[in-house]
């Protein structure tokens, strides 16, 4: 090729060094990138490839399903859950089933824990270490990294002198020991590394106070669920029923444990509140000049919504977390979103290792077909089995590429708030305004990979408060006398219907998720899903638009081409998750091809 | 300034009286008589933390979720005092080449002296591309790492049995690491579930480090102190299943009592784990705790073994599903009629052959 | 098989094979009713936990019976050595004898309504002799196995039952699918032991042989001379 014109407005020239970087990590599951770098190392090429398939749904053909939450859930053990809602909704969607208030007090305070607990771990534990130099931070000076504290965050009670300088002590013999584990082979001594030594010891003394801290966000789940990771739900409601001060009430869910859970929201509240925001503002202070990494954030994003206020009522109106789509920059405009439309979502595979029978059109996902059909392009440098170069004008990823309308979107919180900012949505537009004033930024600033990882942990935030209404919504339904979980009406196989088809939605903390289900006979007929990271890191369609990740990665100046900080900056930012993407919608009877390679 | 195991056992309590009356009980248990008990004690005091290499397949990760949610020991502990986690892609800093060549690196330097972990597996169709490392199919980053360990923890059901991506049909031909065909022959530790509980897993780790030795193992390669009782033999609603007090719908007065949940398909009996006793998230829940039965997450192929909601699960067999108890008493009932039909034939012909005889 | 009888009565069943027969008889009519009841338990108790021991008794009494079986199944094997020849019926079955094969064929006709009358047996007609062999001998051997891998699981890892039988839980593949197949065996028994009852009713009235008073005083007797 050398120069390319995408239709979603990107020149691509593959003509510069090629870098490659395989395995991405510090993600969930497996992905490889590949960029082109001019003469002035800025990235002029970008391909983002998913790197695993498990085909999931072909396991589900033929399963009850109730079942099916379980098995969903499985297909990512970091957003645990969404998933298994977005099956529960799904089969309650095709068996029109209503759920009680209760139930959907507990699933919304479930699937906010989960926003709050994988924004704060990606921030600290996924995403810091692009940002934060945790070598850099044996230099500090303890008082000086206190006072900083203090100024940042001046309720966090973790803040002392001795504090950080025992913090620091134990970085200092782990670090000496010359065994750096997790920290092995970073580039600490990158020029993109700007925090001052204080700032990288606060930023490294609370991803170890994080890391104690995300356990207990994790147990709001366990009380409501069982477990966490993977807690159990319910077709038809939750599994907990609740018994506050009948005979036995020690069996199901009672005050001990509705204390429990609001206690943990209020450390989450105030976790959040201060120390990841503050840290969130601290950082991206000395980062403010880095404005890369935008890419499709200021032109296309979608959100399907979540967190219905009333039970079952999925009405944009109702929804929480907004809804809608935004296209070419018009966010005077927020269109309507549909996923039962088949001319809205739909998968194209030109550029994905799956076969079409006609790949030029794109498929609704209850119309969904997919083969296997792993092939290399001519132009691949290496072997099938030793891949050195992929070869991006043929297949070259496990991930299909959906697109609205035609239009490949970024999803997620960034996508979320913009549109919230968008439909003028109160909290929303405070918390952006608050950030846009405290770093003294434009609203321009949101559409980069700051903005995204902002977004991020302003969603955080909004989720906490919002685990506190359902909490109090959920008491205030239960001294009005109902303390149902579940109905049980439509649990019995026999009562359903010989044929019919569902779809259920959530937004996952890493953007819009969908299943959608056909039910034959009680069993599965078919079974997709279309999920944040298929939007995201969606190779190439038909007509050549490139996806989030690979819009987000142009034009981006690497500082040094070997060492791909910047590239792991900004995919970072959309938190991927590729066991998540990577699976395969199928008809029944379809026989996975073989491999060719051309 | 190397953090030793001695360190490491001081902070799990451990006295330096203790610790040296250990080392002389290595010492002797090795036949190398009481002189050399200093020696161990010096190589305990001064051996660098063990590294681990911690790989992932074909996974969804719930298991390094799981990790991170140990309260004791915490997972930072672990990973600043304990071991040395030089590899593992979901929380290491390096990418890309930087992160292959640190494997590597520990192969050439700690030959035989690594932990590998394994969470998740290998696909095998498709010559492995199902799942790529650097360009690679994962299949030959696992076999290389485990030609030069020192054991392997296979973590989580994935691991262990092969999970949900090998339930049928298995489309990526997904195989858990003790079938891996090539597979170096190396001590395997199997922690199974879906996950498995944070503090078994920290335990596990903490077992090795603390006593310098493998746990010991069932049958199937599970640790005993974890796995050797079902759920069921633990279960606080235990005296429901005995007294026959069942939940038989959701959210009926029996659920909200907290009856047994046999009847809704609980595969608490067949199911080997600890859940019912170290519990969830700190020890504080429970999946039949919170009122939903348990799904056998622990147990090879529970993916396959029927609906989770069903006792008397379907049998898959020759590629054909089938209920026990709808066959059975269909059976029962075929046969049963058969008979009567056949007694009415048998009458009919006695009667017609003394008819005859009469005649 | 077939022999020159006349009328008269053979000594066929010791007393420890009669014993044996009804003892299982009682054993198997519980353990099939206390089984299906563990798998389908009965609706709900109320009341405290502690008023009731209901599935455990129902569990008792499949256990108890198991033993009785188990310790029947262990006497009868041993009987076969010490007893008569046809107390070593049970387990030999002389598939390679064409003989066999044609008299089975012509008692499956007999009951087909297709021949005028069967022959006689001093022990277990062909057919029944084939029946008794895979569905006593080898399905109680299976049952047996499955039942004590199973009870293995409640008395423990280094138990003698464990020890002993423990290992074919992972063989099979796991708990829930040895449940499984001991739970078809018990539908398999229940069939085989309706098609007994009837056909020994039946053969009682309408063949040339006693058959229950048999299986009561020991002595086969016949009702006319023809061979």
């Amino acid at each position: 090729m050398s120069v390319q014109q995408t239709p979603n407005g990107f020149s691509l020239d593959d003509s510069g060094q090629r870098v490659v970087v395989d395995p991405v990590t510090r993600i969930e599951g497996h992905m490889r990138c590949e960029v082109n770098v001019d003469e002035n190392n800025i990235i002029r090429n970008a391909v983002s490839t998913g790197t695993m398939w498990r085909g999931l749904e072909v396991i589900l053909r033929g399963r009850d399903p109730r079942d099916a939450w379980a098995f969903t859930q499985r297909i990512c053990g970091v957003c645990t859950g969404t998933h298994a809602l977005t099956s529960v909704r799904a089969v309650e969607d095709a068996l029109n089933i209503q759920i009680p208030e209760n139930a959907n007090s507990i699933r919304n305070i479930m699937q906010l824990a989960l926003q709050a607990h994988d924004h704060l771990v990606h921030f600290y534990h996924l995403h810091a270490l692009d940002w934060v130099n945790p070598v850099n931070a044996l230099k500090a000076d303890p008082k000086a990294t206190s006072e900083l504290q203090q100024k940042v965050s001046p309720h966090h009670p973790l803040s002392s002198p001795g504090y950080f300088r025992d913090i620091q002590n134990r970085l200092k013999k782990f670090v000496e020991s010359g065994q750096l584990g997790p920290f092995k082979n970073g580039y600490w001594t990158n020029p993109a590394y700007l925090l001052p030594p204080e700032a990288d010891l606060m930023a490294v003394t609370h991803y170890l106070e994080a890391l104690d801290f995300q356990k207990e966000i994790s147990k709001i789940r366990a009380i409501f669920g069982g477990k966490d990771p993977h807690p159990n739900w319910l077709v038809g409601g939750v599994p907990c029923a609740i018994n506050l001060d009948g005979v036995g009430s020690v069996g199901g869910l009672n005050m001990v444990n509705l204390n429990q859970v609001s206690a943990i929201i209020d450390q989450v509240r105030d976790f959040v509140n201060h120390v990841y925001v503050p840290d969130l503002l601290a950082i991206a202070g000395f980062y403010k000049g880095w404005t890369y990494g935008g890419g499709l954030a200021s032109m296309n994003v979608l959100s399907y919504g979540d967190i219905p206020d009333r039970a079952n009522d999925y009405s944009t109106e109702n929804l929480m977390m907004p809804r809608g789509a935004i296209i070419n920059g018009n966010l005077k405009q927020v269109h309507e979103v549909d996923l039962r439309d088949p001319e809205e979502i739909q998968e194209f595979v030109p550029h994905s290792w799956y076969k079409y029978p006609d790949e030029s059109k794109g498929l609704h996902p209850w119309d969904g077909i997919t083969e296997a059909d792993f092939q290399l392009g001519a132009k691949t440098k290496g072997t099938k089995t030793d891949i050195r170069e992929i070869d991006e004008s043929a297949k070259y990823s496990w991930i299909k590429a959906p697109r609205w309308r035609g239009h490949a979107m970024e999803v997620g919180p960034l996508s979320r708030y913009i549109i919230g900012y968008a439909k003028g949505d109160k909290e929303i537009t405070e918390q952006i305004n608050f950030v846009l004033k405290t770093l003294d930024l434009p609203v321009t600033a949101l559409f980069s990979t700051l903005g995204r990882t902002a977004a991020r942990g302003l969603e955080a935030q909004w989720a906490a408060d919002k685990m506190r209404y359902f909490m109090d919504k959920m008491m205030a339904n239960i001294k009005a006398g109902d303390s149902s979980t579940a109905n049980v009406e439509s649990w019995d196989p026999e009562t359903w219907p010989a044929e019919t088809k569902g779809v259920g939605f959530t937004e996952a903390p890493r953007g819009a998720l969908g299943h959608w289900i056909r039910i034959k006979d009680t069993r599965i007929a078919n079974y997709q899903c279309v999920v944040p990271t298929t939007w995201n890191g969606s190779p190439r369609d038909q007509q050549g638009n490139i996806g989030a990740f690979e819009a987000s990665l142009m034009n981006t100046k690497v500082e040094r081409a070997e060492e791909p900080v910047e590239i792991l900056r900004t995919l970072h930012s959309f938190d991927p998750c590729l066991a998540c993407s990577t699976h395969v919608m199928s008809e029944d009877g379809q026989e996975l091809a073989k491999v060719k390679v051309r | 300034m190397t953090e030793t195991f001695y360190e490491v056992m001081r902070r799990q309590g451990i006295t330096r009286r203790s610790f040296l009356k250990y080392c002389s009980l290595t010492a002797s248990a090795l036949g190398l008589g009481p002189a050399f008990a200093p020696t161990i004690a010096e190589a305990m005091e001064t051996k660098p933390r063990i590294p681990v290499l911690w790989l992932h397949g074909l996974e969804c990760t719930c298991c390094s979720e799981s990790f991170i949610r140990s309260a004791h020991p915490l997972a930072k502990d672990v990973v600043l005092s304990m071991i040395s986690l030089d590899y593992d892609d979901t929380i290491m800093a390096a990418a890309g080449h930087e992160a292959e060549a640190i494997i590597e690196e520990i192969i050439e330097k700690y030959d035989g002296n690594y932990i590998l972990a394994v969470e998740g597996n290998p696909p095998l169709d498709e010559d492995g591309m199902y799942c790529i490392i650097g360009g690679k199919p994962f299949v030959e980053q696992l076999k290389k790492a485990a030609e030069h360990c020192k054991a392997i923890i296979s973590w989580g059901s994935c691991a262990s049995w092969g999970c949900v991506q090998a339930a049928r049909p298995n489309p990526t031909r997904a195989t858990p690491v003790h079938k891996v065909p090539g597979l170096a022959d190396k001590p395997i530790i199997k922690v199974p579930g879906c996950p498995p509980i944070a503090e078994v897993m920290t335990a596990v780790i903490t077992y090795i480090l603390t006593f310098d030795r493998f746990p010991q193992l069932d049958r199937q390669g599970r640790p005993l102190m974890f796995y050797s009782q079902r759920i069921h033999d633990k279960c606080y609603r235990r005296p429901h299943f005995d007294a026959g007090q069942f939940v038989e719908q959701w959210d009926d007065e029996a659920a909200r009592k907290g009856y047994c949940l046999y009847k809704m398909g609980c595969k608490g009996p067949t199911t080997y784990n600890a859940c019912s006793t170290v519990r969830w998230n700190g020890g504080l829940s429970f999946p039949i705790q919170a009122g939903h039965g348990c799904i056998g997450c622990s147990e090879d192929g529970f993916w396959d073994k029927g609906s989770f909601y069903d006792r008397v699960t379907d049998t898959h067999q020759f590629g054909i599903e089938a209920n026990a108890d709808d066959v059975g008493l269909a059976a029962a009932g075929t046969v049963g009629a058969a008979a009567a039909a056949h007694l009415a034939v048998t009458a009919i012909k006695q009667a017609q052959n003394k008819g005859e005889q009469d005649q | 098989m077939q022999r020159e009888i006349n009328s008269g009565a053979v000594y066929v069943y010791e007393a420890p094979v009669r014993i044996w027969h009804w003892a299982n008889a009682l054993s198997i009519t519980l353990l099939a009713i206390t089984g299906y009841l563990v798998a389908n338990p009965l609706p709900s108790l109320s009341g405290e936990a502690s008023d009731h021991f209901l599935m455990g008794y129902i569990r008792f009494v499949h256990f108890a019976a198991a033993y009785i079986f188990a310790v029947g199944f262990l006497g009868r094997i041993y009987w076969a050595m010490v007893g008569n020849e046809h107390s070593r019926q049970l387990f030999k079955l002389p598939v390679h004898r064409l003989t066999f094969w044609r008299e089975l064929l012509h008692e499956v006709r007999w009951y087909a309504f297709l021949e005028k009358e069967p022959k006689k047996y001093v022990g277990h007609n062909p057919l029944a002799h084939l029946f008794m062999v895979v569905i006593i001998t080898v399905g109680g051997f299976c049952m047996l196995l499955t039942g004590f891998s199973l009870y293995a699981e409640q008395t423990g890892l280094g138990s003698w039952q464990d020890s002993l039988f423990g290992w074919l839980i992972p063989l099979v593949g796991q708990s829930q699918d040895v449940r499984l197949w001991h739970h078809w065996g018990m539908w398999v028994i229940v069939v085989f032991v309706m098609l007994h009852v009837y056909v020994a009713i039946r053969e009682d009235i309408v063949s040339r042989q006693s058959i229950i008073s048999t299986m009561i005083s020991g002595w086969r007797t016949f009702k006319d001379d023809r061979p």
